[in-house]
This record gives C-alpha cells, sequence and structure tokens, in this order.
C-alpha cells in the first residue's frame, strides 16, 4: 500500500499500482489497512512510556499509569532482565522466567521488527502462553496438514478448481485482498462452491449453495460424502485409482495388530501385487497394488515401543481394504440424522463432487503434464480445531486423495509450512522420510527420548508429538494449558508458576483468549508485566511497564512477499518489500526494533543479539560463506536504519544472486523488489512423484504409533487426564459425536444441558479481523453496514418466539460465562445458534468499551474437557440467551 | 414498495450494435457492478472516504448486506449503491441555485459554493445518495490533526454524495490516460475494490470495458421504472450462478417494514416540520388569497380590506418561508434559490412568493383590481408550486404520486375557504365579504364542495399508494393518519358547513368550527405527508443471483447420475 502524505501528516491510505502486475490482488489494499491513518492519530495513543503505581492487580484496580522517560523505562526493564539472568534462565519447575506472548493467530513477523533476534539471544522463553491460539487459529489443519502434505493452512486452487466443498471456512472474509480477488475470478469463470456452515457468512452469502448444518457434525458430512464415493458406488468410478495406489499407502498391507506388515528383513511396508500374487515392500516394482481383498503374507508388525509383532503366512488386508470397512457405518442416512443434512443433499453433493473431478484428466503447468482434479475440500476453524478437527482435516484430505486431487492442479493445497524446514520453500521441504512418506521430526515417543518434563509451560514437546521442535511449535501447543494450570495443576503434573517477567507484544489475551475474563485473573497474578502499547487496554491494564511502540507508519522493515503464503497468496513473484516510514513518530514512541536493542543492552546481549541479525533473525541471512556478507560488527548497537540496512542489501544479493545489491534508501524509493515464482511450485506433485514419495494416506500408523507411546508414558508417571485425547489416537479415525461434547458440556457444571439450548458461534469480520482496531471509529463505521456488527445476530424466528425482538439488549450466558449486546434477527443462521461476529467485549480499551458488543470469548472455557490431542479447541459454546432484565427462567428452551 | 419486481427493469446483454449507434466522442461514465464478485468487505466504502475526506457517518460509497426468503430458504446479497449519476438526474431540476448540475460526460456535478444546503436534490434522489451534514464531527469526538487537515469546510451544511472522483476523471483527459483502466484515474471505489466487483468505464464506447461487461452477459438497473436512467448497471449471474426473479417471498414476513432491513428507506430527515410548516402556512395563505380573489370577482369587497387581508396572508405566507430558512444550511446563500426557475418548482416558488408580495404591497397603496388578480394569481402560482415541490421530490415514494399535487392545492383552497368562513364568522352580521347572506350562503357550499374534493383526492390516493409503490412503512402512516383526518379534516367540516348552510342563524358557529377542523385537518395531512409518511425510496434488486440455501440453491448439477445406492459385497482375495 502507499501512504499520502501531506505537509507531514499522513492523510489517507492507497493501492499500490506499483505492484500490480505482480501481486495477485493488483496491490490493492485490505479495509482494515484503511483505519491506520486513524490508527495513528487516534487520541488515546499512550504517547510516552508509562509506569504502574498500584501494585495491586486486578481489573477493578486502577493501575495508576504515571509518564516516565524511555531511560527510567529501560532501567526498570532491564533491572529486571539482569536479575533473572543473573538468577537462572529458567525456575524452580525448569520452564523459563522470561515468557513472551504475541498475537492470537501469531503477530505476524512483519511487525515484531528484530524482536525474534533477541528472544534468539535471550536463550530459553516461554513463548507458548496463548493470546486465543489453538481455538483462533486452523490448529488441527496446521499439525496434521504439515505432516500429509505441509500444509500449514490448506486451500483450494482457486484459479482452477470448479467445484468447492467448504464447511465453514469464511475465504471470502479471511482470505485477504488475494483470497478474495481469486475467489471472485473464480466465480465469474463460474466455480460452484457448497459451504456447509450453521450461519450464512460472507463466504455462504456468494457461494452456489449454502447448506445449514448443526455445529461440530462437520465430520459426519464429511463421512458421509466419502460413503457414498467408496461404499454406496462403485470405488472404482468414483476415484482416482492410480493415486490411490501409486501416491497413497492405501496398497500398504496392515498386520492383525492394526500396524503395516512389513518385510521381516529391511522393516518395508509389504503391498500385495496383484500381477504376481504376492507380497513385495512399497518401493519393490510392483505391477499392480492390490486395494481391496485379503492375503496370506509373511511378515512383522512394529508396535509401540519397539514392540514386534512376527506373523507366518497371516491374512493382510490393504489399508485401503481396512478403509472400506471402517467407512461402512457412515452413510448418508447415517449422516443425516447426526448433521441434520438431508441425506439426499449429501448424496447429490458427493456425486458432484466426482462428476466435477475429472479423473484421468492431466494439465499443463510451465511445461509439465500434471494431473488436473478441479475439485476441492476446505475446512473453516471451528471445523478445523478442537474435537472433530482431527476427523475433519482427515476426511477432507481423504477426499481429496480419493480423486487424486491432492497437491494438484485444480486440487486442494497446502499453503505454506511453519512447523518443517526450510520455512521459505514448501517444496523444498518435500524430502523422503520412513516408509515411502515424506521425512516429518515428530517430538519423541519413546521411553528414553520422551521429554518428560515440558520445556515450557504449555508442555507442546510432551504432550503433542505432532509438533516437532521448531519457532512455531511453542505457539501451536496447547497455549491455554498454562492459563488453565496455573489456576489448578492437574495431577501429578509440575506447578505452573507464572514467569518472572512477561512480555506482551502486539496482543491483548484478556480480550482474544477463550475465556478470556479468566485469563485476565490470571494476568492480575503475573508479577512483572512488559507491554508494547498502543492504547491502554484490557491487558496492558494489568501491565507494570508500557512501552509505546511506533505505529506501522511510523517505522521500518522489510519483510518478505510472494511465493506462497497463508490464505491463498499464491504468487507468480517472490521477493522483499519496505514498510518504511510515511511520518516521523507523533509522540515518544520508537520502533520496536529500537526497543528491543535496548532490551539487549540492558540485558548486555549486545554481541548475541547482533548476531542473531546476522544469522538472519531480522528475516535473512546477513552473509553466506562465498557469496556476501553484510554482516553488522557485533560489538555496537545498531540502530534500526542500520539493521534494515544491511537486510536490504543481503536480501537484494539474495534475491538476485549477486546481481544487484540494494540499501535502504534503494526500497525505500522502489518499494519491492522481486524475483519469479515458478507456479509449478504451487503444488507438491511434481516433487512427490520425482522422488517416488507418497502422501501418508488414509492410514496413521505412525501418528498411531506415537500415540500409544505417549500413553505409555503418561501412564508411567500416573498422568490420567490426557486419556480421551489419546484416544485420538488411531489408525483411522472413528467418528463420534463431538457435537455431544458441548451440549453434555453443562453437566460438568452441575447444571441442566437442557437450560443451554443455543449454539454460540463466532465468524471472521474482515473489517476487524483479529480485533486489534476495534478501537478504531471509521472502522466501526464502514463494519456496521454489515449485519451482525451490531450485536448477535439470532434467527428470526426463533428470537420472535423468545419475545426478543431487534435491537433488544440480550444476554448470552453459558455455564462460565456471559456477555450482553444487542439482538440482529437474521434468517441466514440454524433457530439453534447464536452468532458474535469477531471479538470485543473490551472493558478498557477506548472507543471499543464502549461499543457494548458482545464476545464469544466471555463465554467460552479454558478446559482440558474441550481440549483434543493436538491442544486445540472449538471457538463454540452452548449458552442460553435471554432479553436483558428477564428473569433467567424466561430463556429459551431447547428445539431438539 | 422499495424492492418490488414490478417493472421490467431487466437488460438482455446489449448488441455490439446497439452501442455501436451510441457510439459518441463525448464519453457517458458508467459503473457495472458485479453481485457474484461482491462480498461486502467495505473496502470500496472506506477508500471512498480516504479519497473524498468525508467526515463521520457520511458515505458517498457503500455496500449494503441483505437478506431475502426465510430460513432454511435464504438468500443473501451485497450491493454496492451510491449516485448512479443519472442520464435523467431527478436532482437537478429540481436544484434552485444550479449548484449540481449534469455534465455532458453524464457526471452529475455539485458546486458547494453554490448550494444552499435546501435539500431539494436530496430529497429527489431515489437512491440515497445525497446527504447534508450541518454540523462537523470528529470521529474521536475531538479533533486530529489529520482529520482537521482533510476537513472541507465547503461542504459543510450542503448536499453531498459521489462525484465518480471527478477530479481524477478529468485529469484522466490531461494525462491521456482511460478512467477504469488506469487505476490513477478511476474513481477509488471501483480502483480499490478488492474482488474486482466495481466497474467504471464509458459506456459510449462499445469497446470499453464495460461495454463489454454489459454486452456479454445480462444486467439489471436500480429503480429504472422511476426513468432516472441511472448508469451503474448490476450484474446478476454467472456460469454457476443463474439469475432469478425476484419472488414475493423472498421479501415476505413483514421484511418491507423492517427498517434494519437495508433494502428499506428511512424516514427522510431533511424536510422536517420547518420544512412543513412552509406547507402549512403557505397553503394556508395562499388558498385563502385565491379564494378572496375569486371571492371579489363574485361579490366586490372593500378594495382597502381586500388589500389589507392580502397583506395579512403575505405575512402568513412569509412565515412559513421563514421557517425554511431556518432549515438551510447556508443562510447567507438563501438569495440564491431564486436563480432556477427553468427548472426548480422552489425557484419557482419564491418567485411567485415576490410576485405576491410585491403586488400585495403595492395594492396597499393602489388597491386596483389589477393588482388583486396579480395577488391572486400569484398567490395561485405559489400553491401550485408548492404542489410541484413535493411532486418533484422523486426519492420519497408518497410524494411523487400523481395525485400528491391536487391533494396539495386542494388542501390549500379548502384551507383558504375555512380561513374566509373564520374571517366572514367573526364579521358576522355585518362582514365586508358582501354581506352576510351571501357568506353564509357562498362560503359552506364552497366548503362542502372543497371537503369533497379533499376527501375524495385522500380516498384515492390511500387506495392507489400500494400500486403506487409507497412502501409498507409510509402506507401504515397514511393509514393511520386516516381516520383522524376523515374524522376531523374531512368529516367535521362537512357538517359544520352543511349544519352553517342549513342553519344560517347559526352559521357562525358552525364556520369556525369547520373552518378550524378544517385548517387542523390540512395542517395535520401536510405533517402526515411530509414528515409522518415520508420514507426514502430504499434500494431494490430487479433479479437475484440464484444463490442460497433450500429453494433458493443454484440447481443442483444436471449432468449428475444419481445413482442408486447399491448394497456391496467385498469379497476377500479378489
Amino acid at each position: 500500500m502507499k501512504v499520502e502524505v501531506e505537509n507531514c501528516l499522513a492523510t489517507r491510505i492507497v493501492s499500490n499500482f506499483d505492484i500490480k502486475d505482480q501481486h495477485p490482488g493488483g496491490g490493492r489494499v485490505c479495509v482494515k489497512a484503511y483505519g491506520l491513518i486513524q490508527k495513528t492519530y487516534n487520541p488515546h495513543r499512550i504517547k510516552q512510556p508509562m509506569k504502574r503505581t498500584n501494585p495491586r492487580k486486578g481489573r477493578n484496580e486502577d493501575p495508576g499509569f504515571v509518564p516516565i522517560t524511555w531511560e527510567e523505562a529501560f532501567g526498570i526493564v532491564g533491572e529486571k532482565l539482569r536479575e533473572i539472568r543473573g538468577n537462572n534462565l529458567l525456575n524452580e519447575e525448569s520452564v523459563p522466567r522470561l515468557a513472551v506472548t504475541t498475537g492470537g493467530g501469531g503477530t505476524p513477523v512483519q511487525y515484531m521488527g528484530t524482536f525474534a533476534a533477541f528472544l534468539k539471544a535471550w536463550g530459553p522463553i516461554d513463548q507458548g502462553y496463548g493470546a486465543g491460539q489453538g481455538v483462533k487459529c486452523a490448529h488441527s489443519e496446521h499439525v496434521y496438514g504439515e505432516l500429509w502434505h505441509r500444509a500449514f493452512t490448506v486451500s483450494p486452487d482457486t484459479p482452477k478448481t470448479n467445484y468447492i466443498i467448504s464447511c465453514g471456512l469464511n475465504s471470502d472474509a479471511s482470505g485477504g485482498v488475494v483470497g478474495v480477488r481469486r475467489e471472485a475470478d473464480a466465480r465469474a469463470r463460474g466455480v460452484r462452491r457448497i459451504q456447509v456452515e450453521p450461519h450464512m457468512s460472507i463466504t455462504g452469502a456468494v457461494s452456489a449453495e449454502w447448506v445449514p448444518i448443526k455445529p461440530k457434525t462437520d465430520a459426519a458430512f464429511l463421512y458421509a460424502l466419502i460413503h457414498r464415493m467408496i461404499i454406496e458406488r462403485q470405488f472404482e468410478e468414483t476415484c482416482d485409482i492410480s493415486h490411490l495406489k501409486q501416491r497413497t499407502n492405501s496398497p500398504y498391507l496392515v498386520g492383525p495388530n492394526g500396524w503395516f506388515l512389513r518385510e521381516e528383513q529391511s522393516g518395508k511396508p509389504l503391498v500385495w501385487d496383484l500381477a504376481d500374487h504376492r507380497a513385495k515392500p512399497f518401493d519393490a516394482e510392483i505391477g499392480d497394488p492390490a486395494l481391496m481383498g485379503s492375503y496370506p503374507v509373511s511378515g512383522i508388525e512394529h508396535g509401540a515401543d519397539n514392540e514386534k509383532f512376527l506373523h507366518q503366512s497371516i491374512e493382510t488386508r490393504p489399508s485401503f481394504q481396512v478403509l472400506l470397512e471402517h467407512m461402512k457405518p457412515y452413510s448418508a442416512d447415517w449422516a443425516e440424522v447426526e448433521c441434520e443434512i438431508p441425506a439426499a443433499t449429501i448424496r447429490r453433493i458427493a456425486d458432484e463432487y466426482v462428476s466435477q473431478a475429472c479423473i484421468g484428466e492431466t494439465t499443463e503447468i510451465e511445461g509439465q503434464m500434471l494431473p488436473y482434479r478441479p475439485v476441492s475440500v476446505v475446512l473453516g476453524k471451528g471445523i478445523n480445531n478442537g474435537w472433530g478437527g482431527y476427523s475433519c482435516c482427515w476426511a477432507r484430505t481423504m477426499l481429496a486423495c480419493l480423486v487424486g486431487a491432492l497437491e494438484v492442479p485444480g486440487g486442494t493445497l497446502g499453503t505454506t509450512v511453519k512447523l518443517f524446514r526450510p520455512a521459505a520453500s514448501r517444496v523444498g521441504s518435500v524430502v523422503p522420510g520412513e516408509d515411502g512418506f515424506m521425512r516429518y521430526c515428530f517430538n519423541q515417543t519413546s521411553s528414553n527420548e520422551w521429554k518428560r518434563n515440558p520445556s515450557i509451560r504449555n508442555a507442546y514437546d510432551t504432550l503433542i508429538p505432532l509438533l516437532p521442535d521448531s519457532p512455531w511449535s511453542p505457539g501451536l501447543g496447547p497455549a491455554h494449558l498454562p492459563w488453565l494450570f496455573q489456576k489448578e495443576a492437574p495431577k501429578n503434573w509440575p506447578r505452573t508458576t507464572p514467569p518472572d517477567m512477561w512480555i506482551c507484544c502486539r496482543t491483548n489475551p484478556a480480550v482474544s483468549s477463550w475465556n478470556a475474563p479468566e485469563v485476565a485473573n490470571r494476568l492480575a497474578e503475573f508479577p512483572f508485566i512488559v507491554a508494547f502499547a498502543y492504547t491502554m487496554d484490557e491487558t496492558n491494564h494489568f501491565a507494570d511497564v508500557l512501552l509505546p511502540e511506533s505505529t506501522d507508519l511510523e517505522s521500518t522493515q522489510l519483510i518478505r512477499i510472494g511465493g506462497t503464503k497463508f490464505s491463498q497468496n499464491y504468487w507468480h513473484h517472490e521477493g522483499w518489500a519496505i514498510r518504511q516510514k510515511a511520518i516521523e513518530p507523533l509522540h515518544d514512541t520508537m520502533d520496536i526494533s529500537d526497543i528491543v536493542a535496548r532490551f539487549a543492552v540492558e540485558a548486555d546481549l549486545v554481541t548475541e543479539y547482533v548476531a542473531a541479525i546476522n544469522s538472519g533473525a531480522g528475516g535473512t541471512r546477513l552473509a553466506r560463506e562465498d557469496k556476501y556478507d553484510f554482516s553488522l560488527p557485533t560489538d555496537q548497537v545498531p540502530t534500526s536504519e542500520q539493521v534494515w540496512d544491511e537486510v536490504c542489501k543481503a536480501a537484494s544479493w539474495d534475491l538476485s544472486e549477486g546481481r544487484e545489491v540494494h540499501d535502504l534508501a534503494w526500497f525505500q524509493e522502489h518499494g519491492f523488489m522481486l524475483k519469479d515464482f515458478s507456479e509449478i511450485d504451487w503444488y507438491l506433485h511434481p516433487a512427490m512423484k520425482s522422488q517416488g514419495l507418497r502422501y501418508e494416506f488414509p492410514y496413521q500408523e505412525r501418528l498411531t504409533r506415537h500415540g500409544r507411546e505417549l500413553s505409555h508414558r503418561l501412564g508411567e508417571i500416573g498422568i490420567d487426564w490426557w486419556e480421551e485425547q489419546l484416544a485420538e489416537y488411531e489408525f483411522l479415525p472413528s467418528y463420534r459425536p463431538y457435537a455431544d461434547i458441548w451440549l453434555n458440556y453443562a453437566a460438568e457444571y452441575g447444571r441442566d444441558p437442557g437450560d443451554y439450548p443455543f449454539w454460540a458461534v463466532t465468524a471472521r469480520s474482515m473489517q476487524y479481523a483479529w480485533g486489534a482496531n476495534a478501537g478504531i471509529p471509521i472502522i466501526n463505521e464502514i463494519a456496521n453496514n454489515i449485519a451482525g456488527h451490531k450485536g448477535v445476530i439470532l434467527n428470526r424466528t426463533r428470537a420472535r418466539e423468545l419475545g426478543i425482538g431487534e435491537g433488544d439488549k440480550v444476554v448470552i450466558e453459558s455455564v462460565t460465562g456471559i456477555t450482553e449486546g444487542r439482538a440482529v434477527l437474521r434468517e441466514g443462521i440454524r433457530p439453534d445458534t447464536a452468532l458474535m461476529i469477531g471479538q470485543f467485549d473490551h472493558w478498557k480499551t477506548p472507543f471499543a468499551k464502549d461499543l457494548g458488543l458482545p464476545s464469544l470469548n466471555s463465554v467460552t472455557d479454558l478446559s482440558l474437557k474441550l481440549t483434543d490431542s493436538t491442544g486445540s479447541g472449538a471457538d463454540l459454546m452452548r449458552v442460553q440467551v435471554y432479553r436483558a432484565g428477564d428473569r433467567r427462567d424466561n430463556r429459551g428452551q431447547a428445539t431438539e | 414498495m422499495s424492492a418490488a419486481p414490478s417493472m421490467p427493469s431487466v437488460q438482455a446483454p446489449q448488441s455490439s450494435a446497439a452501442h455501436g449507434a451510441k457510439l459518441s466522442s463525448t464519453p457517458r461514465w458508467g459503473m457495472v457492478i458485479d453481485l457474484n464478485r461482491c462480498v461486502g468487505c467495505q473496502t470500496c466504502t472506506i477508500a471512498c472516504k480516504h479519497a473524498n475526506d468525508t467526515q463521520p457517518g457520511v458515505q458517498w460509497r457503500r455496500v449494503i448486506d441483505v437478506e431475502f426468503g426465510t430460513f432454511p430458504d435464504v438468500e443473501r446479497v451485497f450491493m454496492v449503491v451510491g449516485c448512479q449519476h443519472c442520464a435523467e438526474p431527478p436532482c437537478v431540476p429540481v436544484c434552485p441555485t444550479g449548484a449540481t448540475r449534469r455534465r455532458d460526460d453524464g457526471l452529475v456535478t455539485m458546486n458547494y459554493d453554490q448550494c444552499i444546503g435546501c435539500a431539494s436534490c436530496v430529497v429527489a434522489c431515489p437512491y440515497q445518495a445525497r446527504t447534508i451534514a450541518h454540523d462537523h464531527s470528529w470521529y474521536y469526538g475531538v479533533e486530529t490533526a489529520q482529520e482537521n487537515h482533510s476537513r472541507h469546510r465547503e461542504r459543510e451544511g450542503v448536499a453531498q454524495k459521489c462525484t465518480f472522483c471527478i477530479d481524477k476523471i478529468d485529469q484522466a483527459m490531461d494525462r491521456d490516460l482511460t478512467p477504469g483502466i488506469d487505476w490513477d484515474v478511476t474513481p477509488a471505489c471501483a480502483a480499490s475494490c478488492i474482488a474486482q466487483a466495481i466497474h467504471f468505464g464509458n459506456l459510449n464506447d462499445p469497446a470499453s470495458n464495460i461495454s463489454q461487461l454489459v454486452r456479454d452477459e445480462p444486467y439489471f438497473r436500480m429503480h429504472e421504472e422511476l426513468g432516472a436512467d441511472p448508469q451503474i448497471r448490476y450484474l446478476y449471474s454467472t456460469p454457476a450462478v443463474p439469475g432469478r426473479d425476484l419472488m414475493p417471498e423472498d421479501l415476505g414476513d413483514g421484511r418491507l417494514d423492517d427498517l434494519e432491513n437495508a433494502l428499506v428507506g428511512k424516514r427522510q430527515q431533511f424536510w422536517d416540520w420547518r420544512a412543513a410548516m412552509n406547507w402549512c402556512f403557505g397553503g394556508l395563505s395562499s388558498g385563502a388569497v385565491v379564494m378572496l380573489w375569486l371571492w371579489s370577482l363574485y361579490m366586490p369587497i372593500v378594495p382597502a380590506s381586500h388589500a389589507a387581508f392580502n397583506f395579512l396572508f403575505a405575512i402568513l405566507m412569509a412565515a412559513g418561508l421563514f421557517f425554511v430558512f431556518f432549515k438551510i444550511g447556508w443562510k447567507s446563500r438563501f438569495w440564491r434559490a431564486v436563480l432556477r426557475p427553468q427548472t426548480s418548482w422552489m425557484s419557482r416558488e419564491l418567485w411567485a412568493a415576490l410576485l405576491f408580495g410585491s403586488a400585495a404591497l403595492i395594492s396597499l397603496v393602489w388597491p386596483h383590481g389589477l393588482f388583486f388578480a396579480w395577488v391572486g394569481v400569484a398567490a395561485l402560482l405559489f400553491l401550485v408550486c408548492q404542489a410541484k415541490i413535493l411532486q418533484t421530490a422523486r426519492g420519497i415514494p408518497n410524494w411523487r404520486l400523481p395525485l400528491m399535487p391536487w391533494i396539495v392545492i386542494a388542501t390549500g383552497l379548502l384551507e383558504g375557504t375555512s380561513l374566509l368562513g373564520l374571517i366572514a364568522a367573526s364579521q358576522l352580521p355585518a362582514p365586508f365579504l358582501g354581506g352576510r347572506d351571501t357568506a353564509v350562503t357562498i362560503l359552506p357550499i364552497a366548503g362542502v364542495a372543497f371537503v369533497f374534493l379533499n376527501a375524495s383526492l385522500w380516498t384515492g390516493y390511500r387506495m392507489s399508494a400500494r400500486d403506487a409503490g409507497i412502501g409498507p412503512l409510509s402506507r401504515a402512516v397514511i393509514e393511520k393518519a386516516s381516520l383522524f383526518l376523515d374524522l376531523v379534516g374531512h368529516g367535521l367540516p362537512l357538517l359544520m358547513f352543511l349544519s352553517a348552510f342549513f342553519l344560517p342563524d347559526s352559521a357562525a358557529t358552525f364556520l369556525v368550527i369547520g373552518g378550524a377542523a378544517a385548517i387542523v385537518g390540512g395542517i395535520f395531512k401536510k405533517f402526515t405527508l411530509i414528515v409522518g409518511a415520508g420514507y426514502e425510496q430504499g434500494y431494490a434488486l430487479a433479479m437475484l443471483p440464484q444463490r442460497g440455501s433450500g429453494t433458493k440453491a443454484v440447481p443442483g448439477l444436471s449432468n449428475i447420475k444419481s445413482s442408486p445406492a447399491p448394497t456391496r459385497v467385498y469379497a476377500s482375495g479378489s
């Protein structure tokens, strides 16, 4: 984007048409970015550092913030940093004394300056305190997606697909500028999208068909689609048999204990060759791998904890045969009862999906012939996280595998990698691993390698084998557990004490977390909080020191752009763009890179800090052996400008293979620098094919092995509160009535579940997104043009039955929380659903606190019961809804 | 009804030949908006606010969020709205100052320095595209440096609306660029639209981007039946999503009387009670003058008295105009309102008032019949102007009905007659109107006649309201007012005037009661019509994309072979 500046005043945001030919969105700007002008000139900004004078912390305590100088602020922070370093970086429970939390979905690194360099310089830091992670992100999709097809998030190949089944993915509100453009182009081209969700979202509105579904039953719908394709219909007619045989583990033989039957010597999984009538290792010359049937084979099963099962001529089945038997119960008629979608509709959608899959067809991409499968299945938040998320993600990927539509043109694609390396190249992360699959680094679960003592409080490396050791893993762990366990530690689990110091960076967990009020209570127990602050907000309220950061328009950073990124960002280019100062800081604020540089000084970590920048913490390495060296001297503290000047040079050298070297001034003048990004790299298929790899699908042997081992480990130390999560590790995920977990949840608190007849759900607001701009009036003004931004959306007929009229103030109450707002009556929502868009219920943030908007975060619960095996929860809750002022026993009754 | 599928406003794709015939060197700027691309993100809304520095609450461009049907058969549509830069813009002829005009290239322009803020154009626009911000406000409640810098004082208190970013278009000519193709010279909404739902271009060029779009795709125009020839075309279908007609159930269940429904026009706030007072005082005074003049033709009146009453009525008329003066945004520019008598009934109204006032003054010193005729004709003209002002305010459905001018005129005449009756009654048994017998005969007869006329017109108005496109909210106000109006404004005067005729001894009392009731009824009627029932047109979609849930959803793919569910046997070892 560009900023118009007049008389040293930033006046307007405009599109950047300089990049219109390279940016897939034509250089246009997201609606939220237009709020940056008011964000900058917000009179409520914190205009200088402040410190707390009231040592008592609590929502009802006045913090007594008073202005201080930056020197005083750094003095206070530095003293604390030195105190920690002088003591021990780990506390008595061997977890870091310093903790850092970034945004609800991970604050974009584009706005963190060189903060990562400080974190790296410091050493062990607990980055596992969540600000909404696990419910606000596509959690199960992240972890399973990376395992299965390097898909931190999943997207249709929108420009080429013709048929999309979308379970609640609100991509036309969450897909960003590029996503919205691609989707609009696809619709104009004639794509047919079936949107399955309990309320008609923005995306549902512009889909060809909206199918209302009972919340948390999406897996039933997806399973029934599979059932229709492979049980009701002849799978030979509906599936891409070649793909199943060559690119999946469908032909791998399964032994009686459920593990792959392997060749005894090599340990390689066996496949039955129908041509030779014998079993062979998966990578041998196989004429015709069997998908169905049962075959007498000798071999060995590798169970958990090195348990081996040697078999002689035992009946084994290909995993696809196991799948066929596994899916038998899940008919459309069964699903109709479960998810309340007519069976005929389910069958029709399955049939349409198959009919549009173009099985057997190919298309040419940059000279290469690739399978062409223009059908896709995608999942939204709430579907792909929490209980049922695994089943849904598995079924989604299964549907793609069945017709060969995974990672091929037109099909279901991953967008980016975060847990696996190299992070900048999804295709480059495709490397051979065991059993013919892509390599994946599970957290070890064997008895001698399992990390019994978690490295951070959310215990991702102890409880979640799927989260390997990557910078993103702490944030993807069960990031709500520290809040939960701080209140009460579960059985046989170390005490969870607050960090000695917590740094809060561009996030507001006291509003954005699940059960935000409870998180606020825990924050009040934190002894020392430093917040990069913009305005007063619900989290800053508990801080000890507020460090006002310069806004996006007042600071500088070089940002990587292009390639494939989250949310449908598929470019034909990749490179770098500069976010530069449009105006000088209006107040006594500092660029975040300069703030953290002072942290390094105070902590006596300058050398380590600069070394971290040199090694890439600023976005790219500043030196590569025999290529270039733009390293910063490690004996002095660089300014933000100096850092980005060198990063610019290194990035431009790297991008151009040394042909061009550009400094910060060049980027400030030209804005960006790009090189071509091959479209073939949008798809993993060529890399998979060339390396002879298979997708680890449908059979989840490795995952189950880790689950079993983890079960053993936890059992060994007497932990029984993770057993329901452990039960989720299955070779093929069974369907469970996930909705019942919430339907019956009130009973956990001794209440009658029938008293909570509504599903409270949320949806993405494109105008507010994560909600950090809730205090910006112009955003509120324009968002109010879209229904739901003024309150809670209820079904009109249902509301009238309850005596609730348009605009009436209503109370939304769960067993654990309460929130209030105005009733917005609409037709595009199931009668048993209440929709609260975005996340509000502010009580401190100026302007936002006067909006009177309800928030789902005030009625959800932090709970092990609602935590799945990946450590995530689903963003919904059962609630009662009644008119404010009415007696509670006038609330609505269940329609079920 | 604001969204009735009443008129055939759907267009088949245009043939290139038809377009070629319209080819002209003068561009015709217009927009094509694709309902299937728009996701309601409001980027256009906020980009427009940035580009044009509009103040809080003012949105020249916005996207409304509309639902059709009832769960589980529902459709939701996002519709971009704003000034349609009509080829026959209703806002232009009504402007009394010439501040708003239509250029040859089709842009409907605003000259803020000429506008007096009378809101004639605002109520004339059937697209709710115009507004007046009388007071400046700040987003945070306090002034910020950026907002102060971007403040447009020239727009305060005057009409404002989308300009199609006229400055950019004018730059295009100088820079040899093409609006709609070159983003720098394209309206901010279209240039910023992340879905590329808003297309801008030259409709006179058959090869232009938007001409090609409407040549290849069917489209509709909003409220085309109102004859403004709007220059925004809405595409509603894709290869996967056919279009469909609006069905009665789409807007059933009281959806058109739901003010939260974005399609439904709100009660207009621009002509408030002060404007209504002009119609009250103006109708009463002009009606009385006309009736007095007609009376003088039948029965000579003492000229000095005639002149004195005319002068009193002139003061009454001036009082009505004074209320309007206090309502306009720029009082120091009020005189500009006389500048467009060639098209504006408001200008004509002022001219009529000037003619009337001047003659009334002259007749005071020179009470000649000629001047009484002048006064009478001018008053009648004033009354007609008032009637036409309402009728030409085409943005308010209940004002633009063909019966409306007759209602205003008839009401004025009844009020005038009633006022004469009151005056006559006060002077009985020696009235200046030429004698008691005449007064108690003619006035009641005239009163009865005008009551009948008014009652008939009102009934006709009520009966035709639905078919004439008046929305349910407005109709409800009209219906609710009818009882009081028929009892007090029609029934009671009828009874009293008849009583005065048949019981001449008590005529004074009857004339007073009947006249007062008729005047009260007239005032009530005008307040009802102007303030109470004055709802904006609202928005409408003549066609809808066929998408949504249940019966609204796109039909299933026809090429599906829907096989029955065979029971499959899984043979082992096969």
